[in-house]
């Protein structure tokens, strides 16, 4: 399998935080999410593989060929061919819908002008009245319905989305994996999605790989089947709660009984027990790894 | 293609099983091309690595076949395999009726009969 990103002892450290990721692959032609709490390092991992954010120690590779100090050569187009969209807004605060275009173009050669008009009728952003609005008179959603629209219409072979679902109401969500769904067909394998979301169930029917961050650290990665394979959902009678606490990952018991998460390779030891299992889902797999790695229970 | 989200059974086995469905029906004839695995994947509203599961499940079960940067193809289903595959469905079916029978307390000799009587009406 190939891979879009190779990530390798990549560090940044703050006051009372450090990034710490010794080694992760991004595989290409599928969408991953980034998944963890506020404050796990997802956006500063996401800034620093967009080229943002430099003051960082390690090594990225693009694409399978470019170091990141090839990053800003204009010969290697590796900037030209990523896309990047931020929570809050990447846009000036006074500029309009006409001027995001007009920017975009004279900044990046593949923008296309009628694909951003058309993703921004799409996004329900079409109205002569949201159009001369200025970037900060729209609301949170159709800020960021913007910002989607200007990545979508350019050329590109790999998008980095921070968090771009959080301010988008369910119907727009839809439309967003939508958006991912085409991105990806348009070029069989060649395109690939990097985005981090706290609306896991929203995204997970376009959730290829999954990344799981705490506290600056990556505790668990995969392909969502995989991942669905390797964990196994428990669910059981209350008398039975002390024994299966010893095999599960997390629970939560009340007085009519638990439920858990545990590795599939486990379940055996609860042999004897009256349980029943099902397959999780990637939210369920992604709060019972959190709440492992977490104070807050 | 209808897929069930709380069916218990998976998607991608839904896939393959309504894919294989099509091949050993001939709806899908051989040498034929599925869909990309993402254009696929973008129809049904579902993620890529499930619709790719589902082709790998296929592929395994020697019904496709991966065409390097092509996609998958439909192979030749020889007639020998096509009458195992029908052979397993009538042994399974008649295993069900043994075990029924069996809960029913009906003797091996009425099922004989009965399996007979069955028989001639068709």
């Amino acid at each position: 399998m190939e891979n879009v990103l190779e990530i390798v002892d990549l560090k940044k450290k703050f006051r009372g935080f450090e990034l710490n990721v010794k080694e992760l692959n991004i595989p290409k032609g599928f969408a991953t999410a980034l998944i963890g709490e506020n404050g796990a390092g997802k956006s500063t991992l996401l800034n620093i593989l967009a080229g943002i954010r430099v003051d960082y120690k390690g090594h990225i590779r693009y694409f399978g060929k470019y170091e990141d100090g090839d990053r800003d050569k204009e010969e290697y187009r590796v900037r030209e061919n990523i896309g990047y969209t931020g929570p809050g807004g990447v846009f000036l605060p006074h500029w309009t819908a006409k001027e995001v275009a007009e920017v975009s173009e004279i900044l990046f050669e593949g923008f296309h002008r009628d694909r951003f008009e058309q993703l921004c009728s799409d996004l329900a952003i079409s109205t002569t009245q949201d159009k001369s609005k200025k970037f900060s008179a729209l609301s949170d959603g159709n800020k960021m319905k913007m910002v989607l629209a200007a990545a979508f219409a350019r050329d590109t072979s790999l998008l980095i989305m921070d968090e771009p679902a959080s301010p988008l109401d369910p119907l727009m969500r839809d439309k967003l994996c939508c958006m991912i769904r085409e991105y990806l067909a348009e070029e069989e394998g060649e395109r690939s999605v990097l985005f981090s979301t706290h609306n896991i169930s929203d995204m997970e029917n376009v959730t290829d790989y999954a990344i799981i961050m705490e506290h600056g650290k990556i505790v668990e990665q995969g392909f969502v089947e995989d991942l669905k394979e390797k964990y196994i959902l428990v669910k059981g009678n209350a008398e039975d709660a002390a024994l299966a606490r010893k095999v599960l990952y997390s629970i939560t018991e009340n007085k009519y009984g638990f439920e858990g998460i545990c590795l599939a390779c486990r379940l055996d030891e609860l042999a004897g027990l009256n349980v029943e299992a099902e397959t999780p889902t990637l939210f369920q797999i992604s709060v019972a790894i959190m709440k492992q790695n977490t104070v807050i229970r | 293609m209808i897929l069930l989200q709380n069916s218990g059974e998976p998607i991608y086995q839904q896939i393959a099983t309504q894919l294989k469905e099509d091949i050993l029906t001939g709806k899908l004839k051989q040498g034929e091309y599925l869909p990309s695995i993402r254009s696929l994947a973008k129809d049904l509203k579902i993620s890529v690595i499930t619709t790719m599961k589902a082709y790998e499940l296929l592929q395994e079960e020697g019904l496709v076949s991966a065409a390097q940067g092509k996609g998958f193809y439909v192979n030749a289903q020889d007639s020998e395999m096509l009458k195992e595959q029908h052979l397993r469905k009538v042994e399974e079916n008649l295993m069900n009726a043994i075990a029924a029978a069996k809960i029913a307390g009906i003797s091996r000799k009425e099922l004989e009969e009965l399996f007979l009587t069955l028989l001639g009406m068709e």
